[in-house]
């Protein structure tokens, strides 16, 4: 049998043929009939596509959903997909809530609504043409399909649309490498172009020295209108002309003068307006992005600092909603180059001649320690500076304790002012709570040039909600709609007792904020301004329970954290009368207060002011060297990540400090950054906990009566020049660019 | 570039029996290096530089570092790697930068840093070196 089977298998072809043919008896043959033939059978007869289950969504793009009305929700299918969104949302941030990119150019979360990029465009069943998802508001059941072929020829139509004037600017453009245009032509875009005509050019606008246009490469998206005119509360922006004429610009020949003006350089989504002391410098892809903290001013907004090897290229903000959304000032932005001239690298110690020489480390710390053993501990002076972190100052602290000595400060802490109750030297109401006031009363205090991101803030409510602005200062330029109430205490005094007009607006006012200057602290009738000022608060049920509207905006990075661990000026003759002075970054400090006989050490990164007086320089490390704990105005304790190395022979500050407390015998306790963060865990708790706000525990009730009298001089203002505050800023070329043609004279 | 006869008649054979050998050893050795000093003065120019004197000084002071040492293979390998050094140093092999900088006298040998480092903790020490510790 299976011999035969095997013979069977072994015939030759032909009967092989006649072979198969017999056998397909059994099988059946495939015959084809018309009806099976035709389209619409064939979707008849196909089964039902079983519900899949899909797989869960995640909201992309940092989208965050905020039910303000839970009953409100409404359902929408985004490609099939059913998600609950709040009333009022865009079709755009429905599809974001889904998990679904939808390409753009002219739309920010944070600006308002413009719609003629079109790029945005989905289909949407039962509307005739595809809709723009940046503006159409999403309807209960609406379906929005986003990768249907309509939607996705809207898109290489919008491209190519886009493309057709734009420059063949790649190579030479800042922006390549991080272009939208570029990243969604590659993503949404057609492979080919059709465009044979000549492109059309636009005049290059002067902004100013640190925005750089190229006005060609402009698509016309109007972003930096709308963040001109809302977010910076400044309308120099506008659209000239009509259709492909249009350009963007100051109609008149005006400079871009607001604090703000950087960061349209970050919304531009193409190179059309780009950072000009960063052209041509480096590649994004060739950058390492660190992120970190600002310290030039006491809001500590969140940066990434970008560098290439030692050096820092440029600042870029960091989405924190809490403090500085997405915005950071021209300050922080602009301030890096600054590290890179006038640095202390080298110890140094001032020889017969006057003239530094510069030593090892050894020397130095050992000369140093002989002379603070020959002076009397009360004759022991140290002043911390402007950009110190916790670590740093709690380590100069303890040492100066240990020697005997009780005159430790930092900048800007006046005699007088006491670091007791929490309340009255923070911002109270936090930054991302002014929000939800409705009347302002700012005293002495310019937020403009303090604190930029207070201000944008501000602006940011006022525009909102409309809320009511009063001050009372020196004459000063906002950008938002202010009454200047008076330049002194006298207004203080007749707002506190009723007389002025502004009382009844206090009154009515649901959620009223004060903010008081840190420029204050430095007048001798502070006291009584102070308590006028509560009274004010008292009266008018500023501070409650659920709001406290009494804060205090502080003028420098260190100054929060200085007074939470206790760096307070205990008398006023310290520095007159010492013989040993420690500066530690200290260049605000009055240079001929100190006598002539003092032994200076100063302790930096900048050969600033205070170096020429100093008789022995320690270089310090800049703060994007270090890893050092700032705390900022509202209480919020943050860190910042060393970017870069530190600049030839420097330490980290409190390194130094604990190194010279060693060799004047005093040996601190601690020798590594843990050490010193517990030993600030005992003195201020909150410095340690990273990343969160801690409110002041108690309220004004517990202060005594103040008995002082406010003399009548007018407030000054606190900050003169706005680009040039703190050692990093003066060393900056580009701040002295801007201070020369960007300040209003 | 031939080694000198008298540093070919002792090369380190691997294996000292027990400490006295050892120590003979080292003595031999030592006894070679000196007698090598005046080559190395020759070939490397190190006239004016330094002292016969002070090069014996800078080889004891190197053999007394591992004084301490009591196992006799150590010391052997010790020796053998000595040997190689010397052996190095003889046939040209090294620099005048090399010499002068790792036997001459100067800022970071054991000699002179002995003192002022020696009551110093490890944070000043890493301090004084860089500010990555």
């Amino acid at each position: 049998m299976g011999l035969g089977i095997l013979a069977s298998r072994t015939i030759r072809p032909a009967s092989r043929l006649l072979q198969s043919q017999r056998s397909n008896f059994f099988l059946r043959t495939i015959v084809s009939k018309p009806e099976l033939q035709s389209p619409e059978s064939a979707a008849v007869s196909e089964p039902e596509p079983p519900t899949q289950i899909l797989p869960p969504r995640n909201p992309i793009g940092g989208a965050r959903v905020h039910f303000s009305n839970p009953e409100d929700a409404i359902e929408v299918f985004v490609d099939g997909y059913a998600v609950k969104v709040p009333k009022g949302f865009t079709v755009l941030q429905a599809c974001e809530v889904a998990g679904v990119d939808i390409p753009r150019f002219c739309y920010h979360s944070r600006l308002s609504i413009a719609g003629n990029c079109r790029m945005c465009l989905v289909e949407v069943e039962k509307s005739p043409k595809p809709v723009a998802s940046c503006a159409m508001p999403a309807l209960p059941g609406m379906k929005i399909k986003t990768d249907t072929p309509i939607a996705k020829k809207a898109r290489e139509g919008v491209m190519e649309f886009l493309l057709m004037n734009h420059p063949l600017d790649c190579p030479i453009c800042d922006q390549g490498g991080e272009c939208d245009l570029q990243d969604q032509s590659m993503a949404f875009g057609s492979d080919r172009g059709r465009f044979t005509e000549m492109k059309r050019s636009v005049v290059d606008k002067n902004l100013g020295p640190l925005v750089k246009t190229v006005m060609t490469r402009c698509i016309q998206c109007t972003r930096c209108v709308r963040f001109a005119s809302e977010v910076a509360g400044v309308q120099d922006l506008g659209m000239l002309g009509r259709g492909s004429g249009e350009e963007i610009g100051t109609y008149v020949e005006k400079l871009m003068t607001s604090e703000l003006s950087g960061n349209v350089i970050d919304i531009c989504p193409v190179g059309a307006l780009t950072s000009k002391p960063f052209a041509f410098k480096a590649r994004n892809w060739e950058l390492k992005a660190t992120e970190t903290i600002d310290v030039s001013d006491a809001v500590g907004s969140n940066i990434r600092v970008d560098s290439r090897g030692p050096e820092v290229m440029r600042i870029i903000p960091r989405l924190n909603e809490d403090i500085n959304e997405e915005w950071i000032s021209d300050k922080t932005r602009f301030c890096y180059d600054g590290l890179k001239r006038q640095r202390l690298s080298d110890p140094m110690i001032r020889d017969s001649d006057g003239r530094f020489k510069a030593v090892s480390w050894r020397d130095a710390l050992a000369v140093v320690g002989d002379v603070i053993h020959q002076v009397k501990p009360d004759e022991i002076v140290g002043v911390a500076g402007q950009l110190s972190d916790a670590e740093s100052m709690m380590v100069l602290k303890d040492f100066v304790n240990r020697m005997g000595s009780d005159n430790v400060w930092c900048e800007g802490t006046a005699v007088g002012v006491d670091a007791d109750l929490r309340y009255s030297y923070l911002m109270n109401t936090s930054i991302s709570g002014l929000e939800n006031a409705d009347l302002f009363l700012l005293v002495g205090t310019q937020p403009r040039v303090e604190a930029a991101m207070v201000n944008a803030r501000i602006c940011k409510t006022v525009r909102a909600s409309n809320a009511k602005v009063g001050y009372v200062g020196p004459p000063a330029e906002f950008n938002y709609d202010c009454k200047h109430l008076g330049t002194g205490p006298d207004t203080l005094k007749e707002i506190a007792e009723g007389r002025h007009p502004f009382c009844t607006a206090l009154k009515n006012a649901k959620n009223p904020a004060i903010i008081v200057g840190a420029g204050l602290f430095n007048r001798t009738d502070k006291n009584a301004i102070l308590s006028s000022v509560e009274s004010i608060a008292q009266a008018n049920n500023v501070v409650r329970p659920d709001w406290n509207g009494l804060n205090f905006l502080l003028l420098y990075a260190a100054q929060a954290a200085a007074l939470d661990l206790g760096l307070i000026q205990q008398s006023a003759k310290a520095l007159e009368s010492a013989k040993f002075v420690y500066l530690m970054g200290a260049d605000d400090v009055d240079v001929d207060k100190i006598p002539k006989d003092a032994f200076v050490v100063y302790q930096g990164h900048h050969g600033d002011k205070a170096v020429y007086r100093a008789n022995v320089i320690l270089p310090a490390s800049a703060f994007t060297e270090k890893e050092g704990t700032y705390e900022n105005t509202e209480g919020f304790t943050q860190q910042t990540v060393p970017a870069v190395p530190t600049v030839g022979d420097a330490r980290d500050d409190w390194k130094i400090v604990r190194a010279l407390s060693e060799i004047s015998g005093v040996k601190l306790p601690y020798n590594s950054i843990e050490g010193v963060r517990s030993r600030i865990k005992n003195v201020a708790p909150n410095l340690v906990n990273t990343d969160e706000r801690e409110p002041a525990a108690f309220g004004p009730t517990l202060k005594p009566e103040c008995k002082e009298t406010m003399s009548t001089t007018p407030f000054q203002p606190a900050v003169e020049n706005f680009y040039m505050t703190n050692s990093i800023t003066r060393a900056s070329k580009i701040m002295a660019q801007c201070s020369a043609v960007l300040l209003k004279k | 570039m031939a080694a000198p006869f008298t540093l070919r008649k002792i090369g380190v054979p691997p294996n000292s029996a027990n400490l006295t050998e050892a120590r003979r050893r080292v003595f031999d050795f030592f006894r070679a290096a000196c007698r090598s000093i005046p080559t190395i003065m020759d070939i490397y120019n190190l006239q004016d530089v330094v002292a016969p004197s002070q090069l014996r000084f800078a080889i004891s002071a190197q053999i007394r570092n591992n004084a301490h040492i009591t196992d006799p293979k150590v010391i052997d390998l010790l020796l053998f790697k000595g040997m190689e050094e010397l052996t190095d140093i003889v046939d040209h092999a090294k620099q005048r930068h090399h010499i002068i900088g790792q036997y001459v006298v100067g800022e970071g040998l054991v000699q002179n840093t002995g003192n002022k480092d020696q009551g110093r903790t490890d944070f000043l020490k890493n301090f004084y070196t860089s500010n990555y510790f």
